[in-house]
């Protein structure tokens, strides 16, 4: 007989019944994601750790009030979102987000013109700086939904609003980001 | 997608995101404690001695008040109420709007008693809605909000007012009789400060959503209306 891997709903049912190996798989599954939202939403890694496993926690002694046949990692991105925008907000720093060093140049990439290269690099810089410059609600959606990469209904599952929400939110963000970027620009 | 949209997706992937920590020992650890409410009990008589020397200083008053937690509320026993106005009941609840408008605004599917539709809800720092009903031939109010969406609203109990645990309909509750005020922390920094309040109150959780009952109740008039609000 082989041993197959259970599927999510298999495993949330062995940890609703208390299966802590099953809740161990589901953690180590989503931890990257739950950590790097934390992150851009806390500010700084420790609160993104503090919040990421106090997310976790939660989560795991709320399984009985989750429903059968839901997607989990909506639920657990925005219970550990929610923790970690309760530690933005008496946080007494964020840290400033930066590129990777290798960014210039990936594996398969053209090798670009250094010139280019700065250039693209400044124009990154710029981007970035006008993402952390946005209102809190504007960055957390472009966060969510972009940097993230998430989709537009995790976004909303993610920040506790409606996708229409999420919606605006980004339509304005995006209003506001070409008209800082321009502006650099002039 | 926008030329704008696909230039962020690809600062999404050139972020330098701090390695991710192995969460999973310290959660499986924490997971296999059962969590009781008799040991938040504990926790804050324990605390009530630090949290009256604490509470000037917020990075203390912060971590103090996580061991109180119920969904999107906290309360915390505190040895002098804070300066509060008193609050009659539909005073101070926020802008007068209508059922749906205020659901849109707080972004919350508002949960009431059968045979109960008010023609008008409050809402608050567009996160808290309220509704004022009556019951027993007594005006309540009824309050919620998304426990995990943004907002907040703490409870700050005297010494003397009672604060006890109990369950509705299985989930978490607490009931809160005695003098106490209420403080709420709503989006993008709103702040309502402190308000003193006169009624008993019942906090408690129905899935995502937290919910207050506020009026001249007694307990088990109260755990009725909440048991039927769904």
């Amino acid at each position: 007989m082989v041993d197959r891997p259970l599927d999510e709903a298999g495993l949330v049912e062995r940890a609703r019944g208390g299966d802590l190996d099953a809740w161990e798989t589901i953690v180590r599954t989503h931890q990257g994601l739950a950590f790097r939202t934390a992150y851009l939403l806390a500010g700084n890694a420790s609160d993104a750790e503090e919040a990421a496993q106090d997310g976790f926690v939660k989560a795991y002694r709320a399984l009985g009030r989750f429903r059968r046949g839901a997607e989990l990692r909506p639920w657990l991105l925005r219970i550990v979102a929610n923790e970690a925008r309760n530690r933005r907000r008496s946080a007494a720093r964020r840290e400033r987000l930066a590129l990777r060093a290798a960014a210039e140049v990936r594996p398969g990439d053209a090798v670009p013109s250094p010139e280019a290269a700065l250039l693209a690099g400044e124009q990154r810089e710029r981007l970035l700086a006008a993402v952390e410059s946005l209102p809190d609600d504007q960055r957390d959606a472009v966060a969510c939904r972009y940097l993230l990469g998430l989709t537009e209904a995790e976004t909303a599952a993610a920040l506790g609003v409606r996708a229409g929400t999420v919606k605006s939110r980004l339509s304005r963000a995006l209003v506001r980001l070409r008209k800082t970027l321009e502006e650099g620009r002039a | 997608m926008s030329e704008l949209e696909l230039r962020l997706e690809e600062l999404g992937r050139e972020l330098a995101f701090p390695p991710t920590p192995d969460l999973a020992p310290a959660v499986l650890e924490r997971s296999r404690k059962p969590f009781a409410w008799g040991r938040v009990g504990v926790a804050i008589a324990l605390a009530l001695v630090a949290l009256a020397a604490a509470f000037a200083v917020p990075q203390a008053r912060t971590a103090i008040l996580r061991f109180f937690h119920l969904g999107g509320a906290t309360v915390v026993r505190v040895d002098t109420l804070p300066q509060a106005t008193e609050r009659s009941h539909a005073a101070g609840l926020g802008v007068p709007v209508t059922l749906q408008q205020a659901q849109r605004r707080a972004d919350v599917q508002l949960l009431l008693p059968p045979g109960e539709r008010p023609s008008r809800a409050y809402v608050l720092g567009d996160a808290l809605v309220t509704v004022v009903l009556k019951a027993h031939g007594k005006p309540v109010l009824l309050s919620e909000f998304g426990s995990f969406g943004p907002g907040s609203l703490q409870k700050l109990v005297a010494q003397e007012a009672n604060v006890e645990t109990t369950r509705v309909n299985g989930a978490e509750a607490v009931w809160i009789t005695g003098p106490h005020a209420f403080e709420y922390f709503g989006r993008n920094g709103f702040h309502q400060a402190p308000v003193r309040e006169q009624g008993n109150v019942l906090l408690w959780l129905h899935g995502d959503q937290t919910l207050r009952l506020e009026g001249p109740l007694t307990k088990v008039q109260a755990l009725q209306l909440a048991r039927r609000t769904r």
